[in-house]
């Protein structure tokens, strides 16, 4: 019984012992892309990974599958995503400042596709959605998310 | 002296079984929880409160922040700002959002606290902290199949698996089985 007790601790030590503030792989590049110069020229970067830094003024509700992060440039922001389950964002990084990298997807939604995704987006932030907001198709860019280090 | 394998098929089906409860427990009620994600979020609720204060007169990432702290009677200066659109500035609290509408002066105070336990289930059995935990998780899940197997072999008679038993383990396979090939076909 004692060594089983022993067994349970170190199970509870190990799992404190996790790292909260590191989201999947480890971050490989030495420099830092700005997303305003992302938004600016998107098909430049389209395909390449970039790492970003901003701050966290979103995130994926439902399944921490995604977070927003805030440009250099007031107004702008970029969403970076992550696979289902691989990588999971919890609430409690909103706020707070991020380093992340993913690859740049530049893709043209059509006005059903914005539809439908503007239906999913609200539904995920608890918020509405408007579809005659969507007034045609519409460029969409988004950071394919690989790993992510939270910062205070 | 012979080896009694059904001896030591009950004892560790058993053993396991004891050791994995609390595990069953948390892989079950958070299967139900989030097998329903769609209907609802099992992870956090979500609070919202509209503060109406007067319009705001600042232009400036500093002034606003100063403004919104003596018409919210906020202490601490925020985590962070963000301006998502000219008309809008957000300031991240830990666990608090302002996001504050500048012309009318109408403030949207959200916060999503975790439900209590449920969260930890989900997070242990999506496995969202990696880690370790997804060796507890591993040794978890060959324990189940073990203990399946184990299990199967229990009783022995009318209510072993040559007697009633076969029937029930049959209808068990047929029912993912079943549910799969109509699935693929309809």
């Amino acid at each position: 019984m004692r060594y089983y007790i022993m067994f349970l601790l170190l199970f509870v030590l190990a799992l404190n012992a996790a790292d909260k503030k590191k989201f999947g792989k480890e971050l490989t590049l030495k420099e830092k892309t700005k997303i305003s110069d992302i938004l600016a020229a998107p098909e430049k970067f389209d395909g390449t990974l970039v790492q970003v830094e901003g701050a966290i003024v979103a995130v994926c509700e439902h399944r921490g599958c995604w977070i927003k992060i805030s440009s250099d440039r007031e107004f702008e922001s970029i969403r970076f995503k992550v696979e289902d389950g691989v990588i999971v964002f919890p609430m409690e990084i909103k706020g707070q400042n991020v380093v992340a990298e993913g690859t740049v997807s530049v893709k043209t939604l059509s006005k059903e596709e914005l539809i439908k995704q503007g239906e999913m987006h609200a539904k995920e932030e608890g918020t509405t959605f408007d579809p005659s907001s969507v007034k045609g198709p519409q460029t969409t860019i988004q950071l394919m998310g690989e790993g992510a280090v939270v910062l205070k | 002296m012979d080896f009694n394998w059904r001896a030591w098929n009950k004892i560790l089906h058993r053993d396991i079984g004891y050791l994995s409860v609390a595990t069953v427990f948390i892989y079950g009620i958070s299967g139900l929880a989030v097998n329903h994600i769609a209907d609802w979020n099992p992870n956090y609720t979500r609070q919202k409160v509209i503060i109406s204060v007067e319009p705001f007169t600042s232009i400036g990432k500093e002034e606003i922040i100063a403004e919104a702290k003596t018409k919210l009677q906020l202490a601490e200066d925020p985590q962070n700002y963000f301006r998502p659109d000219s008309s809008t500035a957000q300031l991240f609290y830990q666990g608090i959002t302002y996001s504050i509408d500048l012309p009318t002066g109408n403030v949207l105070k959200e916060a999503s606290p975790t439900r209590p336990v449920l969260f930890e289930m989900n997070q242990l059995h999506l496995n969202a902290t990696k880690g370790f935990w997804t060796y507890i998780a591993d040794l978890f899940a060959v324990a189940l199949i073990f203990m399946g197997i184990t299990g199967l072999f229990m009783l022995r008679g009318k209510t072993g698996l040559s007697g009633r038993g076969k029937w029930f383990v049959g209808f068990g396979v047929c029912i993912p089985l079943m549910y799969w090939i109509l699935y693929l076909y309809s």
